[in-house]
């Protein structure tokens, strides 16, 4: 049922084909821009320094942010989709993750390399052991239950980081300390093929997961968990398996960014990166592998593209970007009344049908 | 009923609460203010758990929109008290405190009007759905959230016009308690009982129960459930808005009171139990109470954000505890 599934027969590459023609794009993609708009992929050099400034660096910083929202919404769908548990605090783990990173890099005074090192397994060890704390207090709740004790406990840490003097409260604080060759300010493409080889090996990863005998049981929770806790499993450490993975993945997101904004604040724990998640899953898919990627590659474009742009209804000028956020709900209750299995979903559906209408009547499918 | 164990959980949390509320007040006026204005805090937060806890046991939705009803109630009344707004009733009513009156009742319309649109055009379709209930209701509240900063900008407005019951004082053991936080307590505590004996007693209350214990059941007799399902839903977005429309007074109105008290009344809700009326009430009680001990004992200290973070220790402790809630069948 997979979007992806190989043929049969032929070679490796035939059914990956669109794909792999993606990730050949997007790997030139820092060039193709600089080509096409005459800028530099490498920024301009002024001294010794390259200064980050020009079309094609620009770009990148919003494919980044595509690859960051991609993974975040990724290990959301893990949880929602696969696994059929619902969580409101998924920005908890991004925040989280990028809180400790912070803090060992600007609060510590280990050398920089060494610092980001820990601070990256410590961040990703911390968001794993809080899933597994969180979901072993409430796991066994029933869904609903845990749905807003992970709102709550998500909303308390943002409260708490909000107000703490040592993270400077709610203004945060910079980071100033990374190495040359990760430093988005400094060099920005090689942390351009970082967040890419992240996202393209959260997505393998996830792949592989849900594909495997563990994913099954995921899936089995997810269509009925009673069903599956009958026929012998224990249906509780699954879950609790899915929630910290799907943790340590939302982490990573919130790793990268705070080294691309290179700011540590309580906005990271904030609802939007609960909402934004859980929106791009809905509308790409949900529990599909693709979906999550298309949904939050489809939502930040448009955001990038409406940001500046004006509406004008009967005479009057309305911005775009004063009315994102209403936009964003209103398409969230339309999707959700009209559109319950996304883009994928709905296409996957369709084909399926497709499929057995062709297998019953005897003609070959269309397409 | 409430076990033996929850009942000693209530006595033990009590008695904790009075006992570091006592070690913090230094005189019985110090003391009953925190006491005056725990309960003011738990009546406010009744009124928003109430609807959120019948309708969950009613109809298995859990309205996480219920915050934005007390927001957008408190904003009604105070636009609709202050002159210069959307709605204007300083020509209607120049007495102050019959404006209040209609702000009040102003409130309660919108928030009734909301609530069965809410069900009637977007939730209906759902029913077959849950997950996806809670999904719409929480879009519906960052709509809600968005529409208000349309409205009335996101600055904050505090209540700027005095009238007689908000301004006046009463003296008792050397300290000046408010009317008007005594005023809403009473209230509180009337609706409570009312909803109560509504419950017990009246023959909507006694399908309202039926529907809680078996829903099918009741529809299988002949009552139409989904009748009842917009009048209680409605109901309790009614009472969500009038709680805004009181707290306004004291609480201004902002774009954060929404989510603060979406939090903490399904703190409330879960802490008592998951659709029993009763665990609704005395949690209301239990956590408001804990919030004024817990901003008493923050003055001054490090711990600035206890206050906030209160009502879900509360809601883990007990969780930890009984895991159904105080009053949840387990």
């Amino acid at each position: 049922m997979q979007s992806l599934t190989p043929s049969s027969r032929g070679g490796w590459l035939r059914g990956y084909w669109l794909p792999a023609l993606l990730l050949v794009f997007l790997i030139l993609f820092p060039f193709i821009v600089g080509a096409l708009t005459e800028s530099s992929p490498f920024g301009v050099a002024r001294g010794d320094r390259m200064v980050m400034r020009g079309e094609s660096v620009r770009w990148q910083s919003v494919l980044i942010e595509v690859y960051i929202l991609a993974i975040l919404a990724m290990s959301y769908n893990l949880l929602f989709g696969f696994t059929g548990v619902i969580s409101f605090g998924h920005a908890l783990f991004f925040g989280t993750a990028g809180y400790v990173l912070g803090l060992l890099l600007e609060y510590t005074a280990l050398e920089t390399g060494v610092a980001l090192a820990l601070g990256v397994l410590a961040a990703i060890a911390v968001c794993g052991a809080l899933g597994l704390l969180i979901g072993f207090v409430t796991l066994r709740l029933k869904g609903v239950y845990f749905a807003i004790f992970t709102l709550a406990v998500a909303e308390m840490f943002f409260i708490f980081f909000g107000r703490w003097q040592l993270t400077r409260a709610e203004d945060g604080f910079a980071i100033t300390d990374l190495p040359v060759w990760l430093d988005p300010s400094q060099s920005r493409i090689s942390f351009y093929y970082v967040a890419l080889a992240l996202a393209v090996l959260t997505f393998l990863f996830i792949r592989r997961l849900v594909n495997s005998p563990t994913g099954a049981v995921f899936k089995a929770i997810r269509e009925n968990e009673d069903r599956a806790q009958s026929m012998g499993y224990n249906t509780l450490n699954y879950k609790l398996l899915s929630i910290t993975i799907a943790g340590m993945l939302a982490g990573v997101a919130g790793i990268l960014q705070v080294i691309l904004n290179k700011k540590v604040g309580p906005e990271l724990l904030g609802v939007s990166y609960t909402v934004d998640p859980l929106l791009m899953t809905i509308i790409g898919g949900i529990g599909t592998f693709s979906g999550p990627v298309i949904g939050a590659s489809g939502l930040h474009f448009l955001d990038v593209f409406l940001r500046d742009a004006e509406l004008v209804i009967a005479g009057i000028t309305i911005d775009i970007a004063n009315i994102w956020a209403l936009l964003l709900g209103v398409i969230f209750i339309l999707v959700v009344i009209v559109f319950p299995f996304g883009i994928i979903g709905t296409w996957q559906r369709r084909r399926a049908t497709r499929k057995q209408r062709a297998v019953t009547t005897g003609h070959p499918p269309s397409a | 009923m409430a076990g033996r164990a929850s009942l000693i959980a209530i006595a033990l949390i009590l008695a904790a609460l009075f006992g570091v509320a006592f070690a913090n007040s230094s005189s019985p006026g110090d003391f009953g203010i925190t006491l005056l204005s725990g309960l003011f805090q738990g009546m406010l937060l009744f009124l928003v758990a109430s609807g959120l806890s019948i309708v969950f046991g009613l109809m298995d939705v859990l309205n996480l929109a219920q915050g934005s009803y007390f927001m957008v109630g408190a904003y009604v009344a105070y636009d609709a008290q202050h002159a210069g707004g959307v709605i204007d009733l300083t020509s209607v009513l120049p007495d102050p405190n019959l404006r209040f009156i209609g702000a009040v009742l102003a409130a309660i319309a919108v928030g009734a009007l909301l609530g069965y649109l809410l069900e009637r055009g977007l939730l209906r379709p759902l029913y077959s759905r849950p997950i996806f209930q809670l999904v719409l209701t929480f879009g519906v509240s960052l709509v809600a959230l968005e529409l208000v900063k349309f409205i009335w900008t996101t600055t904050p407005y505090s209540w700027t016009e005095l009238f007689g019951v908000r301004e006046s004082f009463f003296e008792l053991f050397g300290q000046r308690f408010s009317t008007y936080r005594l005023f809403v307590v009473g209230m509180g505590i009337a609706l409570i009982v009312a909803i109560g004996l509504l419950l017990q007693r009246s023959r909507i209350g006694i399908i309202i129960r039926a529907g809680v214990e078996d829903r099918e059941m009741v529809q299988a007799l002949g009552i139409n459930v989904r009748a009842v399902f917009t009048l209680v839903f409605t109901l309790g977005c009614a009472i969500a808005a009038f709680g805004g429309a009181v707290a306004a007074p004291f609480l201004g109105a902002s774009t954060t009171l929404g989510n603060i008290f979406l939090l903490q009344a399904i703190a409330v809700v879960v802490l008592g139990g998951m659709g029993s009326y009763s665990g609704t009430a005395v949690g209301s009680v239990l956590v408001g109470l804990a919030i004024a001990v817990a901003q008493d004992t923050a003055i001054g200290t490090a711990f600035a954000a206890l206050p906030s973070i209160t009502p879900m220790l509360l809601l883990v402790l007990v969780l930890l505890v009984r895991p159904s809630g105080l009053f949840g069948k387990s």
